[in-house]
């Protein structure tokens, strides 16, 4: 593993099937965008480097299928994630309503009591929406998420969305740990005296 | 972790597809969707056996079963087998994939991570070789070295 990484970060992104999980994904991984994007079959993993305020740190992305058919299986991705990405279609009312069942699940499987939420209305760049920024922001205060709005066609909003939900995972007090790899030689414990042995208002660079 | 290869699932997920698997199985209940969920929690263990039992209940899915249905147990046979480094096999179940589906990116990018394994190891056998041929060098040099004595 690179020495130079202060940490890998688990996130998940859900949400109701065609909404354009798949695609926000791509857009910030790869920077590419697909009209015909396939639906994704079970849950699909991406790695991305990004550097924080100096700090490089690892995201292990994964991108989970909305289709009703793999919905039993899941669940069961959301252990030890520090990140959760929730999307809709601000098109599409349906994916919007569906939201809460969807927050429910989250919060239900989540095992980090203080995992980073976020919401994200995608496809600002259609004509025809349905749903409108003040309510997305509604919904996101309501349950203590961020909240953007993006196109992944367009590019907008998508590297901010991914970069403040890293931001503030890192300035999350324990939720995530140094890769031990990173650590060059110092041992667990020296860290750990004093408590709050990571929380370092997430800037510091540790190594 | 690096790819989609590395994960897997806790024990304790696994054994909750396994009893709803083989209670449905005891009342004759098993549907298509209870036996590849319970497949697909057996091809992301940790162990082998559990992964090759994956791959068997899958490859009996794959015989039935909707086009629908079909193409996540053909995705998961890939994923199953290249785990258990049956990796000419795993490319195949990728390959018919991409025959329905070319532009696929998630198909495309598992074939990759097969295909760098591959390399992976195929490369250690080289290393592997390339070092026993520098042991026997330095063997015949450590000869040549008695021999002049």
């Amino acid at each position: 593993m690179d020495p130079s990484v202060l940490t890998t970060l688990k996130i998940l992104i859900t949400g109701e099937s065609g909404v354009g999980k798949s695609s926000l994904l791509l857009r910030f991984t790869d920077d590419t965008f697909d009209n015909e994007q396939a639906a994704t079959i079970g849950v699909d993993f991406k790695v991305k480097l990004i550097n924080i305020d100096g700090n490089n740190v690892k995201l292990a992305i994964w991108d989970t299928a909305g289709q009703e058919r793999f919905r039993t299986l899941t669940p069961s991705y959301y252990r030890n994630a520090q990140g959760a990405i929730l999307v809709y279609d601000v098109c599409s009312r349906q994916s919007f309503s569906r939201l809460d069942a969807w927050f429910d699940e989250l919060e239900t499987y989540a095992t980090n009591t203080n995992i980073v939420k976020m919401l994200i209305g995608n496809k600002i760049d259609k004509e025809r929406r349905e749903v409108s920024r003040e309510e997305g922001l509604k919904f996101a205060k309501k349950h203590s998420m961020l909240f953007i709005e993006a196109s992944a066609k367009t590019k907008d909003g998508v590297q901010m969305a991914f970069e403040e939900l890293v931001q503030k995972i890192i300035q999350t007090p324990g939720l995530w740990e140094v890769d031990a790899s990173s650590q060059r030689g110092m041992s667990l414990s020296d860290r750990t005296e004093g408590g709050q042995p990571w929380s370092c208002s997430g800037y510091c660079s540790l190594v | 972790m690096e790819d989609v290869l590395d994960e897997s699932i806790s024990e304790e997920d696994l054994r909750k597809f396994e009893r709803r698997y083989h209670d449905s199985l005891t009342q004759g209940t098993v549907t298509q969707d209870i036996q590849f969920n319970y497949s697909w929690a057996l091809i992301r263990s940790k162990y082998q056996t559990d992964i090759k039992r994956g791959i068997f209940l899958l490859e009996d899915l794959s015989k039935g079963g909707n086009e629908e249905g079909r193409r996540d147990y053909i995705y998961y046979l890939a994923i199953g087998n290249a785990k258990i480094k049956e990796y000419s096999k795993a490319l195949g179940y990728t390959k018919i994939l991409l025959q329905v589906e070319p532009c696929n990116q998630q198909v495309r990018t598992l074939k990759n991570v097969i295909e760098k394994r591959m390399e992976r190891e195929g490369l250690k056998g080289i290393a592997i070789i390339g070092g026993a041929a520098l042991a026997l060098g330095s063997l015949i040099g450590l000869g040549v070295a008695l021999a002049r004595k």
